[in-house]
């Protein structure tokens, strides 16, 4: 349970309501002056009390005026120059008036008009009543995610997320809205995570996050120390998060296009152990074909094709009906299906039709299939078994990072959709390891806009959006424009948080609801400050949060740069090395040096998947018997069979 | 239950009138037969004046407010308010009250009221003003009631003000002055003291005729008259006086902008007139709008009236719409 706070020293008001006919205070808003130096602002919470009854409410709007009747006078005053009204022997009276919206009133019924009480600032106990986060900061079984402090007039609060609500099943999913640039999405998430990961309550299982890395180094240094302030340190104390990278994270890249480099920049020596090849074969895809094909290519007929080929062929032996016996488990022995059954047509004479299926239909299906490891190569291969998650045996509180940040539009199609629909299935069978999993996808303006075709990925999205939350799968998603993000992805979030907004996505309807000020202090919200809304908080909350104490991609990629691509045989070694660090590379480069790359490659994937104890013979057993190119011996005529007699018979 | 409940039990007739005279407080002067002796120079003359930075200030004003509750009979009682406040001007240039007081009390002909309402109004009410009706009382008429209970009313507020004036100049500073809203002549200490000073904002009485009344009275903006001795019931404390023009009269009115000091009887005051009127036009600005006296009242005055009235018992202001129901429209 987290200690309650001290009972609050007794404080003196910082204002009192007011209310008019014009501006008469209601159930949910009221309007309160305060001396001209106060430290209250925008987002503050404030707390009313008068006759029992006890109102917190959330500074939305602030004027201030004088008694001047209108600026003429001030000019006739001065008499036109600026300067002599400044030299003003009194200075007018001035107001500072606040509007504030209700968030919580007490007792809650009758449900009354704000009383005409004094104001008073709120304190750690306040901000835990005017929040409701007493419910789920004080049970028993406490679900209280801190999410960073609120902070006003020099008062320094945690504000509490309820996992219930931020991971399900009550409500789940966080969107994030920021302009690009200042590294807050990123790191509010970053944050969040490790405050998950410390206060994910034990009564709710194991947890771990998925994120996909979409654009340069964002999370590829997840485990890296970063550099924090004794501020951020001081924060970290507060809200009882550990100030130290993720001690569990595993990335995953695909290789690129020669099949041994990793295709991340987290490639530099110290680190690349850490990472693992993300590779798939036929089997992996097949089953995600509509994500790679466009909607033009799959009609009914490709369709039929496909699972025919998914339910009959692949992974079985197979008769192609022309005496040839298969067993189609890559692209390269589909191929060789392919090649078969169109030879065995033609020399056949049989006509057009195979198995019902018409030889366009077949070849369409081929070109296709065949383009999707030329496009993806690295990730998808022709040949060789799959490099994949571990599905089946996540760990708690580790962090999987899915980098495709250099992956083909298409190819991250697919890390998606195969990445989540496991997740899912997984999820569903209680059989992943974990009991809930954070889905982090930064750029859904990319991957879920609001407009444009219907894609796979999208329907992913939704699909997580609207029914993860029963799964224990839970999407964080980013991005920057709100606005422009399919509605119901960003509707079903039950937990929103700005960071600074530009003011053009600020104009449109979604930002109706907020009042100018909080419009202008989002636009204006600096580095590390968030606006969080949450079931629980009936108006968004200002909060501040610590850096991440990870290290930042920019900063990753200054202190373990990139390393230069190595050529192939180093490249293997490397990764055999990885595996035991009692090779030496020589004996690969030996080993593989008269060996095409497609040989080698199958035997890594193998070496790989397998992961033997002696990683050294098992690759030399995979790479298979080297066959010695003999010089070709003299063939001696056979004489013929003396004959018995010139007699034919 | 409020004095004024219990009056009406005792069998007075509940009333809720208040009269046009009743709010604020009266700047006229006492009505006497002026006259003025010129202290500055042989002729009255018009002197230019410069704005110029005010030393330390409080500034004193007050309010009062009445109207009538009940009637016994034909005689009106008064339920009266007056209040004065010192309004003191820091370094930031803003105004803080250093002293303030207040009295709310009843007015009303005891001696000519039925014994029933007179013991109800004395024995719930602690703080009664008696009116005088003078002989042939029994037959007084409302109106001239009225008329007393103004007058008491304004005696109590001019009381309270001159108190305050009191205990500010007793613990004025030493560069500090005090301006006071009205007459420095209704008090001795008050009237004597270096730096104190009277703003009069209205011109019941003329001192002079003829070409000084003309010159006195058609004095430009930021121009100040000779320095004299005001004579006549202005006189109660000797007082030097003299003309100032905040904002131009020419388009307006005469007394436009015209304001009269009023500060102690010594040759010092002649000297420093000029001075002290350069600080005082420049308190002009900030305008004492939406006043509609804004071009002789001063802000600082204007701020203490404010801030008086927003002190004040609401029940005492007059309606601002018909009493009437409101439709439901």
């Amino acid at each position: 349970m987290i200690a309650r706070p001290d009972p609050p020293l007794p404080i003196v008001p910082i204002g009192r309501v007011v209310a008019t006919e014009l501006k008469p205070a209601t159930p949910h808003q009221f309007h309160f002056w305060t001396a001209n130096e106060t430290s209250i602002g925008i987002g503050a919470i404030v707390r009313v009390g008068e006759g029992g009854r006890v109102v917190y409410g959330v500074v939305t709007d602030g004027f201030a005026y004088s008694d001047l009747a209108t600026p003429l006078h001030d000019v006739i005053g001065a008499q036109g120059d600026p300067a002599r009204a400044a030299a003003s022997p009194t200075v007018r009276q001035e107001i500072r008036y606040w509007t504030a919206a209700v968030l919580r009133q007490i007792p809650e019924e009758p449900l009354q008009p704000v009383p005409l009480g004094q104001v008073f600032v709120a304190n750690d106990l306040d901000v835990a009543q005017a929040l409701r986060m007493d419910a789920y900061l004080h049970s028993a079984t406490p679900t209280a995610i801190p999410i960073g402090l609120y902070s006003s007039g020099g008062l320094e609060a945690p504000v509490y997320l309820d996992a219930d609500f931020l991971l399900g099943p009550e409500a789940a999913h966080l969107n994030i809205s920021g302009v690009s640039g200042l590294a807050t999405k990123t790191s509010a998430v970053e944050f969040l995570l490790a405050a998950i990961f410390r206060h994910f309550p034990p009564h709710r299982g194991k947890v771990a996050a998925v994120c996909f890395n979409v654009k340069g180094p964002d999370l590829c240094f997840l485990d890296q120390p970063g550099e924090l302030s004794d501020e951020d340190r001081r924060r970290y104390e507060l809200l009882d998060v550990p100030a130290a990278p993720f001690e569990r994270v595993r990335y995953f890249a695909p290789l690129k296009a020669d099949g041994v480099n990793l295709n991340t920049l987290r490639t530099h020596p110290d680190l690349v152990e850490a990472v693992a090849p993300l590779t798939w074969g036929l089997q992996e895809v097949v089953d995600f074909a509509e994500v790679l094909l466009n909607r033009d290519d799959i009609d009914a007929k490709a369709d039929a094709f496909i699972d025919f080929l998914r339910d009959r062929v692949l992974g079985r032996s197979f008769d192609d009906g022309f005496g040839n016996e298969h067993r189609v488990q890559t692209f390269a022995d589909l191929d060789r299906l392919f090649r078969s059954i169109f030879d065995g047509l033609e020399l056949s004479g049989r006509g057009d039709m195979w198995r019902t299926h018409h030889i366009a239909t077949m070849r369409k299906v081929r070109n296709r299939l065949s383009n999707i490891s030329t496009r993806c190569k690295g990730l998808v291969t022709d040949d060789g078994p799959a490099s994949d998650l571990p599905w089946g045996t996540f760990e708690d509180r580790a962090v999987y990072v899915i980098d495709v940040a250099n992956v083909d539009p298409l190819g991250q199609d697919l890390v998606f959709a195969r990445s989540v629909s496991k997740l899912r299935e997984h999820l569903e069978r209680r059989d992943l390891g974990v009991d809930a999993v954070v889905v982090f996808v930064d750029e859904l303006n990319k991957y879920a806009p609001g407009d444009g075709p219907e894609t796979y990925v999208k329907k992913m999205l939704l699909d997580i959006s609207e029914r993860g939350r029963y799964l224990g799968l839970v999407l964080f998603g980013a991005e920057q424009f709100r606005s422009q993000v399919h509605r119901r992805v960003v509707g079903n979030a039950g937990t929103q948080v700005f960071g600074r907004m530009d003011m053009d996505e600020l104009a449109t309807p979604g930002y109706q609801v907020l009042s100018p000020a909080t419009k202008i202090k989002l636009a204006t919200l600096p580095v590390g400050e968030l606006m969080v809304r949450h079931p629980h908080f009936t108006q968004p909350i200002f909060v501040r949060f610590p850096k991440p104490p990870v290290l930042r991609g920019r900063d990753g990629m200054e202190r373990f740069p990139a390393a230069v691509d190595l050529a192939f045989d180093d490249a293997v070694a490397r990764q055999l090395v990885q595996l035991d660090r009692g090779i030496r590379p020589n004996q690969v480069k030996d080993l593989i040096a008269d060996r095409t790359e497609e040989d080698v490659r199958r035997a890594l994937a193998a070496v790989r998947q397998k992961r033997p104890e002696d990683v050294l013979a098992y690759f030399r057993k995979a790479l298979g018997g080297r066959v010695a190119p003999d010089a070709p011996r003299e063939r001696r005529a056979v004489p013929p069979l003396n004959p018995i007699s010139d007699e034919p018979y | 239950m409020t004095w004024w409940d219990a009056l009406v039990r005792a069998g007075a007739v509940p009333a809720a009138f208040v009269p046009p005279a009743s709010m604020g407080r009266p700047d006229a002067d006492d009505g006497a037969v002026p006259g003025a002796d010129l202290i500055e120079g042989d002729a009255l003359h018009v002197h230019p004046v410069a704005p110029a930075a005010s030393p330390p200030a409080s500034f004193l004003d007050g309010i009062e407010q009445w109207k009538v509750v009940g009637y016994d009979g034909v005689l009106p009682v008064v339920r009266a308010y007056v209040a004065g406040a010192v309004r003191r001007r820091g370094p930031d240039r803003r105004l803080r009250t250093a002293f303030e007081a207040a009295r709310d009390f009843a007015v009303a002909p005891l001696a000519a009221m039925a014994p029933e309402r007179r013991r109800a109004l004395v024995e719930h009410c602690p703080d009664v003003v008696e009116i005088e009706l003078g002989e042939g009382g029994e037959g007084a008429q409302p109106g001239r009631v009225l008329e007393l209970a103004r007058r008491a009313v304004d005696s109590a507020r001019g009381a309270l003000e001159r108190e305050l004036a009191e205990r500010c100049l007793a613990g004025m500073g030493e560069h500090e002055w005090l301006v006071v809203d009205g007459l420095l002549s209704v008090s001795g200490k008050l009237a004597g003291h270096p730096r104190a000073l009277g703003v009069i904002k209205s011109h019941g009485a003329q001192f002079f005729t003829g070409a000084d009344l003309e010159r006195a009275l058609t004095v430009p903006a930021a121009h100040r008259t000779s320095v004299f001795r005001a004579r006549g019931g202005h006189a109660r404390n000797a007082v030097y006086s003299w003309y100032l023009r905040l904002w131009p009269w020419e388009g307006n009115d005469l007394l436009y902008g015209l304001v009269r000091i009023e500060a102690r009887a010594d040759a010092a005051t002649v000297a420093a007139a000029t001075v002290t009127s350069g600080w005082l036009l420049a308190e002009r600005a900030p305008l004492s709008t939406p006043d509609a006296r804004w071009d002789r009242l001063l802000y600082p005055m204007h701020d203490v009236e404010t801030y008086l009235r927003s002190r004040a018992p609401r029940d005492l202001l007059a309606h601002s719409a018909s009493r009437l129901p409101r439709t439901g429209t």
